[in-house]
């Protein structure tokens, strides 16, 4: 038969010294595919995330959009905010969808039913999407290789729905589903799903990475080399939920950054190529996890032995990516060493009267 | 290579499930969604060979799921490709909740359905309830009783779904063994007939970025029934473009279905079996040993239930004393407490001027063969009720019974 080749775009990666720090780049496009009215929160990551990757991706895009904050927030009916097609899809088809689309693609313009370059498609799945209910059909997305690109939007947790816990939400973080009290005093038990490795490990032929707003140059990036990448690839992003952390408005950025500087996200690339993880990614400071906690209200009962916990927790993610650990981290691994955050937040308000 | 442009007309002695993959390749599918499930999986088995072959360019996708096929198409079908896939049993049940997003987006993927009894226990017989079960969904949904009249269902509902006026999903369901896996003669069209009948999919609002749109964005509740309005408008609306379509696939393709019903020896029937789908082929050898003895007995098939022919039901119906309904299906706890099909069939009659006895029979539970003793023991307790004037019970359990 008969096939017409399928033409495919490749985006520029743009420059990105000291990590793509704050700083006024002019190879930004100045296209928006995400533009202004909806009805996201002040301060929401999500939607912060995705104006910069629309952005990165450009006008020859399809967006698909699982159930989540991003379609519930974002899309009214007569009034979305999508200057490029979009499709909302259910919370556990993200993956399945954007493949049919995808898919439809492939065929459509193989078979001369359709004329001109193969579209960006870009999935943009909550966590609880992405880590959850829609989990298997991302996989299924993943290893069929369907050029296409899977962002996982992470605010650790079901946030349209009145902020439950969904498998990457941290330890310790208070959700309406994992409250504290007496019997549980440290609020969510389980340490989160390691989703965007998972994927990586499980779909070696995919390009895959973890991202955060608080580093948009590197956001950009990323997704560009997602959708450069001839085949299926995955984007795992943090985005901070002013509503579910609970933390002041204005610092989503900071806070997206305080993250990484903790070691709670670390920011790294699978090379499919290579086939091995890119470490490289370094912060400009190294902080203790208490810097990260004491900014949000989800972790303002933990407790000097939670703290500690979530610490260790992220000393060995430091050890992952090959840091070695500063003295003050692996002291601060050990309960003696930390205070209770109610006590902390006691002491202030003392301090404050003096 | 051999292609499906290239075809000419030929018969060919093939299954259900072989006449249904020949009918999305005539129909030239841009995407299929396939998951292993009994019986319809020989469907799929046969399209991956086309696509092995070279005879059909289509993406096919091995799904991680029925719920994921479902979202396939539904993606696919979103971005103007034409598409097809199918499940059975419990895999129409997994992808469920995709029913109501595809036919509320109006995206007329085309589902094909081999019938296989739900769980539990696991039995790979054929019970309409898995297909039946999503039937208020907004798809068109239709019996065929023999291959050939499963691989023409699928050309008519791609015309139909696809049509600007209806823009809706369709389960073409078979089935299970009775049709999927019988092997009869099949008349394959010349594809010029095809291309005549089914023009290439062009949906008005795709996912195309030259044109941007939203589907399905949140809505406000006060916007809710004018879309639930419309979506219930264009199955209305869709009756008349299936009687349109049924003639005009009869002129090119010379074999003439009556859209909703096939009445089998009803002239001057008093007693009528009412059913849907394979167990119309033996009711018609029953009905003519009955015949032979001087039985006035005859049978109503019914083609389309999605949308529901009420009216012609009412009038076809009321010409006779007793009606039958075979229901092949479970409804537990309905208003028979039996099958599904009852209620539909005594909501249509209601407006009759002279309704007739109803009754329903469980028969063909679990994908069990009805036999001809059944089919006599059925049509004697028919008589019956027509003789005493009223009947002895709503529903029998055929073969539990003296």
């Amino acid at each position: 038969m008969a096939t017409i080749e399928v033409q495919r775009q490749i985006l520029p990666i743009l420059a990105s010294p000291n990590q793509g720090a704050r700083f006024y780049n002019p190879e930004l496009p100045s296209s928006e595919p995400f533009v202004p009215g909806h009805r996201t929160c002040a301060g929401c990551g999500p939607s912060i995330q995705y104006r910069m990757t629309s952005k990165a991706a450009g006008d020859n895009t399809i967006l698909v959009g699982p159930t989540g904050c991003m379609y519930v927030a974002n899309s009214s009916y007569l009034c979305t905010p999508y200057n490029v097609p979009w499709a909302h899809t259910q919370i556990g088809s993200a993956g399945s969808f954007t493949a049919g689309v995808a898919a439809a693609y492939e065929a459509m313009i193989r078979k001369g039913k359709w004329k001109g370059p193969y579209p960006n498609i870009i999935c943009e799945a909550g966590d609880g999407s992405a880590s959850d209910i829609g989990l298997a059909s991302i996989s299924g997305a993943l290893y069929r290789n369907h050029d296409c690109l899977i962002i996982c939007y992470d605010n650790e947790q079901y946030a349209n729905t009145g902020i439950q816990a969904s498998s990457r939400t941290p330890y310790g973080g208070m959700t309406t589903f994992s409250p504290p009290g007496p019997e549980v005093p440290e609020g969510k038990k389980l340490f989160p799903k390691d989703l965007a490795r998972m994927m990586a490990a499980g779909h070696p032929h995919c390009y895959v990475a973890t991202a955060s707003v608080g580093y948009p140059i590197d956001l950009m990036n990323k997704v560009r080399k997602g959708l450069n990448h001839r085949g299926a690839a995955y984007l795992m992003v943090y985005t901070p939920c002013q509503k579910g952390f609970v933390y002041e408005t204005p610092r989503s950025i900071d806070l997206a950054r305080v993250v990484v500087e903790c070691g709670l996200y670390p920011i790294w690339e699978w090379n499919p190529e290579k086939r091995e993880f890119d470490y490289s990614f370094r912060p400009q400071s190294i902080r203790p996890v208490s810097e990260y906690l004491k900014l949000q209200g989800r972790f303002g009962h933990l407790h000097a032995e939670h703290i500690a916990t979530v610490q260790q927790f992220a000393n060995q993610q430091w050890k992952m990516i090959g840091v070695e650990l500063p003295e003050a981290l692996v002291q601060a691994a050990d309960p003696r060493n930390q205070v209770n955050m109610a006590a902390a937040a006691e002491a202030e308000a003392i301090a404050e009267t003096v | 290579m051999p292609t499906a442009t290239a075809a000419k007309k030929k018969t060919v002695r093939i299954n259900g499930c072989v006449a249904s993959a020949q009918a999305a390749k005539y129909a030239d599918v841009d995407v299929i969604a396939a998951y292993p499930i009994r019986p319809y999986t020989a469907t799929m088995m046969a399209l991956a060979q086309m696509v092995a072959n070279g005879e059909l360019d289509a993406e096919y996708i091995v799904a991680d799921s029925e719920h994921s096929q479902l979202s396939i198409a539904h993606g696919a079908s979103s971005s103007g490709a034409r598409v097809f896939t199918g499940s059975s049993g419990v895999g129409v049940q997994f992808a469920y909740e995709l029913y109501s997003p595809i036919s509320g987006s109006r995206m007329p993927v085309q589902m094909m359905i081999a019938d296989r009894t739900l769980d539990p226990p696991g039995d790979f017989g054929s019970e309409h309830t898995d297909a039946l079960s999503t039937r208020d969904m907004g798809w068109l949904m239709g019996w065929a009783c023999d291959a050939q009249e499963a691989f023409d269902n699928h050309l008519i509902a791609y015309r139909i779904g696809e049509d600007k006026r209806v823009l809706l999903p369709q389960m073409v369901c078979q089935d299970g063994f009775f049709v999927s896996h019988i092997t009869t003669d099949v008349e394959l069209p010349d594809s010029g007939q095809v291309r005549e009948f089914l023009p290439p999919y062009k949906h008005p609002y795709p996912l195309d970025p030259r044109h941007p749109v939203s589907h399905g964005p949140q809505i406000m509740p006060e916007q809710g029934p004018p879309l639930q309005l419309e979506r219930a408008r264009a199955m209305e609306d869709s009756m008349a473009v299936i009687e349109e379509v049924h003639k005009e696939f009869g002129e090119i393709f010379g074999r003439h279905y009556d859209p909703w019903l096939e009445e089998y020896k009803t002239d001057d029937a008093e007693v009528v079996f009412f059913l849907q789908g394979g167990h119309g082929v033996t009711a018609r050898f029953a009905i003519q040993h009955m015949r032979e003895k001087g039985l006035k007995v005859g049978m109503v098939r019914l083609r389309t239930i999605r949308p529901y022919p009420t009216d012609r039901v009412c009038e076809v119906l009321s010409k006779f004393k007793v009606v039958g309904v075979i229901e092949t299906n479970m409804a537990l706890g309905s208003p028979a407490s039996g099958g599904a099909l009852y209620a539909d069939a005594c909501a249509a009659l209601y407006e009759a001027p002279e309704r007739p006895l109803v009754i329903s029979f469980m028969a063909g539970m679990g994908g069990e063969a009805i036999v001809l003793k059944e089919f006599y023991w059925m049509t004697e307790k028919m008589i019956q009720a027509q003789k005493r004037g009223k009947i002895e019970k709503r529903t029998h359990w055929v073969g539990f019974e003296e």
